[in-house]
């Protein structure tokens, strides 16, 4: 469960990122957070990792405090997470197999293990046959990608995804969201930040609407509300992207939870 | 530990990655390490210079030049007569002449040969047991009969005694120094790396690394780079010292010592501690200067 009590968070620069905000997602929930550029979604997501400490309230993931968490308890707490972030944070020095491999390492997984489940993510990704490569070589849809795996491979209890189909083609976005979709049937609470609403539309998933550090919406799926209300939140914003949902995404709406499960059995680090 | 074989690879790994600055950082460790080593073996040689000339506890004895083979036994017998003698040697100066030319340039043994007679006079070499009366021992010979002349260093070792202290004092306090130097001119070496891997660091950090995780493979890379130029620089000194020795020989022993400073015998000690040095710069370099890194922020509330 994570939860936010009265939190505001106002940069060293003065910047007034988040403004009071109160809310709980709850475990194995699937949440979109969505809004425009600069309303304070990648900030939301930081204070939930403890990257970023709120100015005021208190944020606490499973039971811990985040304001009160010890530094030495930092790295164990960010280890619960599958964490994409928005400008993908590849080791540059580091091949994709590594890179993926490291998240592993980490947790202090068994190197035989990780020999098996790294090729896994990556295929899953589609990017077996870049194992080798290193980040600089792969274009911004592939380096995406490899962060998609590398937050996949510890099997997290908690997906923090920032953007994580803002490179990829419709298609891939689509097949992405499906399978943050298809792990969180298997129980994951999955949070997942993205600008394109035609995309959120195709799901009927929890949606919170930021704008300039508020939460404007929280709850209704853009499903539901596209087909239950004419207060269409975000029919402003949406204009800006030119693929029209219906067109792009209605093809590939059915998932096959055989390869959910397969995913899950095959196992992450425990 | 499984984890702890891949944090070691991973330090040899980083150090292939970031070639240009292991490079650099072994370059100035070396150099630094090689200037103390230097000013290291002249203190040793200037040390063991003074020593060999204190430690000769001898007095040479030269009979007359005309004296009889009976006068110079007779000499030989008074001489063992006398207190605080440890042994008395004859020197004989056929013997002495001998020995003389053998230490001897080629060109200058070649003149002396020329020469029918020899000019050194028979002598005795008298070693003294109690060095505190080696005045004494030099008087009550200076008494006897039969006697051109008694040879002996205390006077000049009296007064290198002095220099000698002052010669220590100045070369630690350049060693010092050096090693100073050493430290600030590494760890700001190590700082540059840190900062040019700072992004690394932090990724690391976002996926739950935990410090001492990160830290590894740093103090891994500091290690080898002072174990590699800790070995380097005892080859250069060595290479240095050998070179130096060849050159000035001549100058040493023309100062009449004929003691010369092996590199070898102090060549474990050297490696010793500039590996040393080197492991202790490159672990307390990496681990210091990567705290700043390791920062996480800390929550505080603000009054709105
Ligand atoms: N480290 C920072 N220091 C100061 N201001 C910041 C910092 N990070 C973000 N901001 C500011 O906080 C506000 C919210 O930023 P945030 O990154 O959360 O937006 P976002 O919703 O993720 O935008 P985008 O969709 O463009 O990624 C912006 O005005 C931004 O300029
Ligand atoms: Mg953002």
């Amino acid at each position: 469960m994570i939860q936010f009590k009265n939190v505001s968070k106002k940069y060293d620069n003065g910047t007034h990122a988040l403004k009071d905000i109160n809310l709980t997602i709850e475990k194995g929930e699937f949440v979109f957070v969505v809004g425009s550029s600069g309303a304070g979604k990648s900030t939301f997501l930081k204070l939930m990792m403890r990257e970023e400490v709120p100015s005021s309230g208190t944020i606490v993931v499973d039971d811990i405090d985040l304001t009160k968490i010890k530094k030495r308890d930092i790295p164990k707490f960010r280890r619960r997470l599958g964490i994409v972030f928005q400008d993908f944070r590849l080791i540059p020095n580091m091949t994709v197999f590594d890179n993926v491999a490291f998240a592993m390492r980490v947790i202090g997984t068994k190197e035989k293990k990780i020999g098996r489940r790294v090729p896994y993510v990556l295929s899953l990704m589609g990017l077996n046959e870049k194992a080798r490569n290193f980040p600089q070589e792969l274009s911004g849809g592939e380096q995406q990608r490899v962060a998609l795996a590398r937050a996949l491979a510890n099997n997290a209890d908690i997906i923090i995804a920032d953007e994580p189909t803002g490179n990829v083609d419709p298609q891939m976005s689509y097949e992405i969201v499906d399978l943050l979709m298809r792990l969180n049937e298997a129980g994951t609470t999955v949070i997942m930040v993205t600008h394109e609403h035609s995309l959120v539309r195709c799901f009927d998933k929890r949606v919170i609407i930021l704008d300039k550090g508020n939460v404007v919406s929280d709850g209704g799926s853009l499903v539901r509300e596209a087909a239950t209300s004419h207060i269409n939140p975000v029919s402003e914003i949406e204009h800006r992207y030119d693929v029209p949902p219906e067109e792009d995404y209605s093809a590939y709406t059915q998932g096959t939870s055989a390869q959910a499960e397969e995913f899950a059995v095959t196992g992450g680090a425990e | 530990m499984g984890n702890l074989r891949y944090l070691t690879k991973e330090g040899f790994r980083n150090l292939k990655v970031n070639k240009l600055m292991s490079v650099a950082s072994v370059t100035v460790l070396f150099s630094c390490l090689m200037l103390i080593g230097i000013a290291f073996m002249i203190l040793v040689n200037i040390q063991s210079f003074i020593s060999g000339i204190e430690a000769e506890n001898v007095i040479m004895v030269y009979a007359d030049l005309d004296a009889s083979d009976y006068e110079y036994m007779a000499l030989g017998n008074e001489l063992n007569a006398l207190d605080n003698i440890t042994s008395v040697e004859a020197v004989e100066k056929e013997a002495a002449y001998e020995e003389i030319l053998a230490e001897m340039d080629e060109n200058l043994r070649i003149y002396l040969s020329g020469l029918d007679e020899n000019p050194l006079p028979d002598a005795y070499r008298v070693t003294v047991t109690d060095m505190s009366r080696f005045e004494n021992v030099v008087n009550e010979i200076k008494k006897l009969d039969g006697i051109e002349r008694v040879y002996e260093n205390s006077s000049l070792a009296k007064q290198l005694e002095g220099i000698r202290d002052s010669v220590t004092y100045i070369s630690l306090g350049i060693i010092i120094l050096l090693l100073i130097v050493s430290l600030f001119i590494i760890s700001n070496t190590i700082k540059v790396t840190m900062f040019s891997r700072r992004l690394e660091i932090s990724i690391m950090k976002s996926v739950g690394a935990t410090n001492s995780f990160i830290r590894w493979p740093f103090m891994v890379e500091g290690i080898i780079i002072g174990v590699i130029a800790g070995i380097l620089a005892t080859g250069a000194v060595w290479a240095v010292y050998e070179f130096a020795l060849t050159s000035f020989t001549s100058v040493l022993t023309g100062l009449g010592s004929g003691v010369q400073v092996s590199f070898l015998d102090y060549a474990l000690y050297l490696v010793a501690a500039f590996v040393g040095i080197g492991i202790f710069t490159g672990i307390f370099g990496s681990a210091t200067s990567i705290r700043k890194y390791l920062k996480e922020r800390k929550f505080v509330e603000l009054e709105d």
